[in-house]
């Protein structure tokens, strides 16, 4: 498989019950890319990285992480990637002390003073409980373990879904400065696209358990526009480019277009859009560019 | 791992601890007092085979005293399923509350994760079990003497098959706990599981693990040593040791007759003359210890297998 890819999956698909969780997945997330996997809730992006870590069993396809099967190979997988699950689930009447004790013992590569080093920096005391902290204290305290571990791959499931504002933004800053100051390649899940534009390269759109996108942001905010015209059939654009959004008004037809090279149509005013436009785009929702809210497709019938 | 382990499991093997300790506190006091009324009465002299004629009043003061408290005693026995559940309640709460997440996405695959959890349980409950079974066994000792260790009262807190007791009891509230992911109910089910199984066990099914031995015998001899022995069945009976039904009238209802004692010639008078005991003798004791624990231990081990299987293949 390829070297470069430090997540890669082929056809990957997890079924809970009668229900898929995730569906024929195949991607290639690179080796020291900072990606964002978004979608909304219910999407896959828990399974996907829970897969990833080996947490679960893939139903079908295949996960290599770091080249190796997480599941069958976690002895050489688990000390190369570190892990943050949603809820962060630390013991909560260990004392902040005692969870980097726990990192210490449980993995080879543990790097103490960088963990000390980062706990003082957050100004947490040592002998507080895990219990007695806030909600973005725990958050920290579970990327430090993660980031302790000395990974080459950092796994973040929602890490600021639960998160105040302020505290989000210090988790992300906390993130960046980690992310710049070594080759870690980072796959963060989120529902909420603001902020991650900062932060992250890649972004990985997975919708109803599938893949519907993975590409650079730039490329992707590059080559993404909206086009405002009057009442159209939007097939003559589609010949072209890739439509992934329509909406209609009794006067007006508003498209969103993965554009394949430029647009040369005088009938359409063209816009930039910005990321999180085209996220809700992909994920078959949002506003139009003018603010008034629209289904996709809602208005071709009537 | 070990520490990790340790530091999950440390809460209910101290409060184990504790029970123990308030145990000993109650058991130790009355037990010095025991062992020196037992030395003052000299009732060793009355516990060798041919005891002095005063001996029933010395043993009958003794057992008058202490009786009571032996029976509350018995109820100890209930305890090696305490401790056994309560010590499966770390595993089970680490994956209720999902932690068991965070070892999981250490470095540590699943396999010694298991490991480490389970030996650390089986570890703590096994060492809390030791400090049970020395401080009743110690307790008991002047009972033991009176009565021998195979007697039913004190069988449950000698020799080893308290380890089993407590071994089953964790291993139940593991595998019950592993696929439920609720600690306390687990914890109750399994104490509940075990009290349903010891009853059978000790109802039912331990005096039928080996066979136990029949003796008919004639009034007018000693007979076979009963007093340390468990004794299933023992009625006056005629020589080839068909049970006499009803006690002749004159002699009485009381139990059967002593050697020696007056009542016994009235029964050979009546026509029983003849004693009939099914029983298994002390030198039964470790043979039915033995079957017994490989039984609980052996369970336990299904169980705890089945729990790290579960936890290896089914849990995410």
């Amino acid at each position: 498989m390829n070297d470069l890819a430090a997540v890669q999956t082929r056809e990957l698909g997890k079924r809970y019950g009668s229900k898929w969780a995730l569906r024929d997945c195949t991607l290639d997330i690179p080796a020291g890319s900072v990606t964002a996997l978004v979608g909304p809730n219910g999407a896959g992006k828990t399974t996907l990285l829970q897969l990833a870590i080996g947490l679960t069993k893939p139903t079908a396809g295949e996960v290599c992480v770091l080249g190796r099967s997480p599941r069958d190979e976690a002895d050489s997988v688990l000390p190369r990637v570190g892990f943050v699950a949603q809820d962060h689930p630390l013991h909560r009447r260990f004392s902040v002390a005692e969870t980097l004790k726990l990192g210490r013992n449980l993995n080879p590569a543990w790097d103490d003073d960088y963990a000390l080093d980062r706990i003082g920096r957050l100004g947490l005391p040592l002998k507080q409980k895990i219990g007695e902290l806030s909600g973005g204290q725990q958050a920290q305290v579970a990327l430090t373990l993660a980031l302790a571990k000395r990974p080459e791959l950092l796994l973040l499931d929602e890490p600021v879904a639960a998160l105040d504002p302020l505290a989000r933004r210090e988790f992300l800053n906390a993130l960046m400065e980690v992310v710049s100051e070594t080759e870690l390649t980072v796959v963060l899940s989120s529902h909420i696209v603001t902020d991650l534009e900062r932060v992250c390269d890649h972004i990985l759109i997975l919708s109803q358990g599938r893949t519907q996108l993975v590409a650079q942001i730039e490329d992707v905010v590059a080559s993404h526009r909206l086009l405002t015209g009057p009442r159209s059939d939007p097939d003559a654009v589609a010949r072209v480019h890739q439509v992934i959004r329509e909406s209609h008004t009794e006067r007006q037809t508003t498209l969103l277009v993965r554009a394949n090279g430029h647009v040369y149509d005088s009938c359409w005013q063209i816009h930039e859009v910005d990321l999180e436009e085209i996220v809700l785009a992909y994920l078959g929702y949002g506003g139009s560019a003018d603010g008034t809210p629209n289904r996709v497709r809602e208005a071709v019938a009537g | 791992m070990t520490w990790v382990a340790w530091r999950l499991q440390r809460t209910e093997t101290l409060i184990m601890a504790a029970v123990l300790a308030l145990l000993a506190a109650l058991l130790i006091p009355t037990g010095i007092q025991m062992a020196s009324a037992y030395h003052h009465d000299g009732m060793a002299a009355c516990v060798v085979a041919n005891p002095s004629p005063n001996c029933g009043n010395v043993i009958g003061n003794f057992t008058a005293r202490f009786e009571p408290l032996r029976n509350a005693t018995v109820w100890l026995t209930l305890l090696p399923g305490l401790i056994g559940a309560s010590l499966a309640a770390p595993l089970v709460l680490d994956l209720e509350h999902g932690t068991h997440r965070l070892d999981w996405t250490q470095s540590i695959t699943r396999r010694r994760w298991l490991a480490g959890k389970i030996g650390m349980a089986v570890g703590a409950a096994l060492l809390v079990t030791l400090a049970l079974t020395l401080l009743l066994t110690w307790w008991r000792t002047p009972f033991v003497k009176l009565n021998g260790r195979i007697d039913p009262a004190e069988y449950d807190a000698q020799g080893i098959v308290a380890y089993g007791y407590t071994l089953f009891a964790l291993g139940l509230a593991m595998a019950i706990g592993v696929v439920w992911r609720r600690a306390v109910a687990a914890v109750v089910v399994a104490f509940l599981g075990y009290f349903g199984l010891r009853l059978f066990v000790d109802i039912w099914l331990r005096q039928r693990l080996i066979s136990p031995v029949t003796k008919t015998w004639s009034s007018s001899t000693r007979g076979p040593d009963l007093n340390h022995s468990w004794v299933l069945n023992q009625t006056p009976s005629d020589k080839f040791g068909n049970a006499v039904a009803v006690t002749p009238e004159p002699c009485g209802s009381a139990p059967v007759p002593k050697p020696g004692g007056p009542r016994l010639e009235c029964f050979s008078t009546h026509g029983a003359g003849y004693q009939h005991a099914v029983y298994h003798p002390a030198s039964h004791f470790w043979a039915l210890q033995s079957i017994e624990t490989a039984l609980f231990a052996g369970s336990a081990l299904l169980l705890m297998a089945f729990a790290a299987w579960w936890t290896h293949q089914r849990t995410a």
